[in-house]
Order: structure tokens, then sequence, then C-alpha cells
């Protein structure tokens, strides 16, 4: 089924037509190529500024290919990824060389999903939040020092906090910390790859108000990749559902829940174990979901 | 030897487990009790670091040092071997090889470390029908074909001679369910049996516990963190929260009616609960 890609008037992303196809090798002593898995196949869609667009699907539908192919984190097979940048102009994310991209690169940033992975423990917590700024040379000095502290007072960390290193905070605060490093480049899009699936409950619900907050004052344009689509129902305005290197549909959150019309959303929707315990969940959906493929 | 029905399958009394640091030790679990009637479902809920894996790692005492069990009874009234104070046992004794896979099995939450990379699948699954059964080579071997039959492989002649990496995470974990009802245990621990799998994934598992469980009557300890799973599978709940049980009832009266402000900060945390802000 093909999906409207819902245009918006000047977005800030628009994706058209990206894929990203991965070679099947034979096995063997000299390997061919046998086929293609077409992990992202023809993805197209549009975010708004100040806009949150949940991108949702089991895994290997392919939400988190998708998501490293518009920040070229890895290359797309095809596509474009229009961007616009703060000054007013818009550039092609897909086709700009890596020389041309490096500066470009503060305008959109990732938190990660893994707290513990994804920082590295040998280094204090000012050096991990203060690196991009480094790296892009945009401040040195007392001023850096200064833009840590102020970004990790404003994800609720403590400026005392940067001599420490990871291994001294909890999942939550490892998570404020992945966020800070985002932040403090003043990103206008920020791409979070499943950024609360590894916390509890409670502390997941602490990060997503601060996301909220950041939000609001920063103007903020999140792109939410999410297996939880529980998750995404307080969070997202529009959720876009992945399957198998397509979108299937894309809505206003509202109207995902509410009134799914792809028949996978529905039987994603009818998976979720309710707590409550008056709403029965649906324990068939494997032969559902064979016989959708059928 | 059969106990009569108002006697619970399992009851812990008062367990106290500690962690032995060098700062001093840390009261994991701090006398705890509850109990599990014969063929009924009990969740025990709480965020990560409450006790809930450690209070069920005690009973199957699989704690290692430096934690130990500090104090208290964990009573398992099996219909096969009579009572047993788990708690009691020693180390190495022969009781304990007897309950670990025979009476009480367990499932764990990443199937790929539960299982062996460099043994097939079945010879994983015979190995504990040999261990805990009269039986030879073949008749282990077929039981084990029937077992993987039961929990919904297709081909499980096939799925015999695979390697877990063969295998899709479902089917692992599909796999370890095998492995520990295959000797007919009268209890199962979950702990966290469908953390890492997709909600449609999980949604096949949870049915699969239920109906399994149904058939063959053992009673389920089902460790989680997620409300949904234990409204939709367990029948009792206890919620844990720094090493204690703070509230206790069926799911039902705990879910629709909690009593404890920390079970009720838990629900409302929910993001299927929670009131959007604008």
């Amino acid at each position: 089924m093909a999906h409207n890609p819902s245009p918006v008037p000047s977005p800030l992303l628009s994706v058209r037509g990206l894929s990203k196809h991965f070679p099947v090798m034979s096995r063997g002593f000299r390997p061919k190529v046998t086929g293609v898995t077409k992990a992202v196949d023809d993805v197209s869609f549009d975010l708004a500024p100040g806009e949150t667009l949940g991108l949702v699907g089991e895994s290997g539908s392919g939400k988190t290919t998708t998501a490293r192919c518009i920040l070229r984190a890895i290359e797309p097979t095809a596509g474009q990824v229009i961007f616009r940048l703060p000054d007013g102009r818009t550039v092609d994310l897909a086709s700009l060389s890596d020389r041309a991209l490096k500066p470009l690169r503060q305008h959109a940033q990732m938190v990660f999903q893994d707290p513990f992975s994804s920082l590295n423990p040998r280094m204090t917590v000012g050096d991990i939040v203060g690196e991009p700024l480094v790296i892009h040379r945009l401040a040195r000095g007392p001023e850096l020092a200064e833009r840590v502290a102020e970004t990790l007072r404003r994800v609720g960390l403590k400026p005392e906090h940067r001599v420490r290193y990871p291994h001294a905070f909890s999942g939550g605060q490892r998570q404020r910390i992945g966020i800070a490093r985002a932040l403090i480049m003043r990103p206008s899009l920020i791409v979070c790859d499943e950024a609360t699936s590894a916390l509890d409950v409670t502390i997941q619900a602490q990060v997503l108000d601060l996301l909220k907050e950041l939000q609001a004052e920063f103007r903020l344009t999140y792109l939410f990749v999410a297996h939880n689509l529980d998750v995404v129902r307080n969070f997202c305005d529009r959720v876009a559902v992945m399957r198998r290197g397509k979108i299937v549909e894309l809505a206003p959150t509202a109207r995902i829940f509410a009134a799914p019309e792809h028949p996978y959303t529905k039987l994603l929707l009818s998976a979720i174990p309710s707590s409550d315990p008056d709403v029965p969940m649906n324990f068939g959906v494997a032969e559902e979901l064979a016989k959708l493929d059928r | 030897m059969a106990y009569p029905a108002e006697l619970p399958l399992l009851e812990v009394e008062n367990l106290s487990t500690g962690f032995f640091t060098e700062e001093g030790v840390v009261p994991a679990v701090d006398g705890v009790s509850f109990s599990l009637m014969r063929g009924r479902t009990l969740a025990l809920v709480g965020e990560s670091g409450s006790g809930k894996s450690v209070t069920a790692y005690s009973i199957l005492r699989l704690i290692q040092p430096p934690g130990r069990i500090t104090g208290g009874k964990i009573l398992f009234r099996s219909a096969r071997a009579g009572e047993i104070d788990l708690a009691a046992l020693g180390e190495t004794s022969e009781a304990l090889y007897k309950v670990r896979g025979g009476l009480i099995s367990m499932i764990f939450q990443e199937p790929m470390t539960a299982l062996s990379p460099v043994h097939s699948v079945g010879s994983q699954i015979a190995e504990a029908i040999l261990l805990h059964r009269k039986v030879d080579q073949a008749e282990a071997r077929r039981l084990t074909v029937e077992m993987l039959g039961q929990v919904g492989i297709a081909q499980a002649e096939m799925c015999f001679d695979q390697y877990p990496h063969e295998l899709s995470g479902g089917m692992r974990q599909r796999v370890v369910i095998a492995m520990a009802l295959v000797c007919r245990p009268e209890l199962l621990i979950a702990d966290e049996p469908t953390t890492a799998l997709d909600v449609t994934i999980q949604a096949q598992i949870l049915g699969l516990i239920k109906t399994l469980q149904r058939g063959l009557g053992c009673s389920v300890l089902l460790i989680t963190h997620d409300f949904g799973v234990v409204a939709q599978v367990a029948d009792d709940v206890a919620v844990m929260h720094h090493g204690k049980i703070v509230e206790h009832g069926t799911v039902r009266a705990v879910l629709k009616n909690p009593q404890h402000a920390y079970t009720r900060a838990l629900l409302e945390a929910l993001p299927s609960r929670r009131v959007r802000v604008a």
C-alpha cells in the first residue's frame, strides 16, 4: 500500500525515495553476490519544524537503518534527504561529499539506545559532552567549560559532575549525558534511536519529560525511533509504521491508535499487552501475520 | 505424595539475601514472604534493582558469592519429592541437583546466553532428560523432538540438529522453554522471558507459556518489569521495591485498585496511562 508522505509546508527534513540495499553473498571460498536485502526500500516522509515523528517497527523492519542513513552514519543506496539549514538554505544530505557534510553535522544530532556502550568509559563526563564542540572548533577554554556546565545543568545534572566518569552514573543519568552531548551543538534535529528503551518505566517517564521540555525551549525537531508503541503514543505528533524496509502507514498519533488503517498496524497494536486485565491481548498474532503475507 | 490443595506449592518465608561487599552488606532481598499455589501464576514485578531477580535466583540457589542467603525459609512442597526447604539445602547436595531442572526449572531473559553456542539444540535439551530421567539416548531424542513440537516448532526433527545461531530470537526462546519443561517441572521460574523480544513474538511466547502451563499443570513464577505482561498472564502479583514486597494480591485487585503509593507511582509512569502534556 502506498502511503501519503503528508507533505508539510517548509519542512525541516524531507526524505524522498530513501533506500539502503545490502548485498547477500554466497557462502564459500569465493563469495558472489546472490541477491540484495532491501533494509530500507523507497522511504519518503516530511518532518515539520518542532514536530516529533515516531518511527516504529519490529526488529529488522529498517527503522534504525533509515535513521542512520538520514544522518549519513551509513551511506544510503538511493534517495534524497533534503534538510533545511538554520539560515534557510536547503541541502541534500544524501549526496554531499564527506568534506561538505562535516560542518553541517552540528545541526542534526543523535541520541543512542544503550547509555552504557555509547559513552566512552575512559572519558570524563565533561570531555564527553564538550567533545563535539572541540571537534567542530566551536568553543575552547573557559567558554567550553561554561557551555558544558550550562548544558549539564539544563539536562538535570550538576556542573560538578563533569569530572566524573560514566560508570558513576545510573542508566537514566547516562542517558541525560547522551542528551547533553547532542544538545550542546544546538541542533535543529535530534534523532533518538530507542533513547528510552533500556530504562525503567519511572526513569523513562522522566527522560521523556526532559525531551519534551527541551523541545519547547530550543524548538527541537525529533525523529523518534522506537519499537515500543506505548512510548510513542504519548510522545509523538505523528507515527510512521515500518515493516520490511517500507513505511506501511503514516498518520497522526491519535489516528494510528484509534483507527489504524493498515492490517499490519492493527496486528501490531493488538499484540501490546494492556496493563488493564479487562482488555485482552491477541495471543494468536503469529497466525494472522502469516495470513497477511499470503 | 499428594498435598491438600490449600497448602501452597512454594512458600517463601522472610527470605533475605545479601551481597557482602567491601563497603558493607547490600540487602538485595530484605525479609520477603510470599506463597504460590499449585497451578497458578505469580508475577514478581519491580524496577531494576528491586530484588525480583535475586529472589528468583535465591529459590534455585543460584546466588554466587559475594552474595548469600542470610535468612528465611523457601519451602517447596513437591508432589514427587515431598517438602524441601531449599534455603537449607547444601550447595552440592544431591537433592539440589534433583530440584534444579527437574522439579523447578528456569527460563532466562536472553535466550542466546542461556543456550550453548557449540552444542546442537537437541543435544542440550536431551541432556536435561538424561540427567533427570532413566531413559536411553534414542528415547531422549524422541522426547526432545516431541517437546520441540509442543513449543510450536514446525520442523522439530530438523531443529534437533540445528545450532542456536541458526534460529531467530523467538525460536531460541521456544527452545529454552522446551528445555525448561521437558522434565515436567512442578514450578517454572520465568525471568523476563519476553523482554528481549518484539511485541508480536512476545505475544506468541506468552500465549505458549500460558497454554503449556495449563496443559502440564505447573505453577509459574514470572519475573517482569512490565505491568502489561502481568495483567495478561498472571493470576497474582507481588510488587517489589528496595528488596521488600510492598503490595501483594490478585492481579485484578492490585492493578485496578493499588493500595501502596509505590505501586500507584509505577502504574502512573506507564506510557499508556500518562496524560499527554501538550
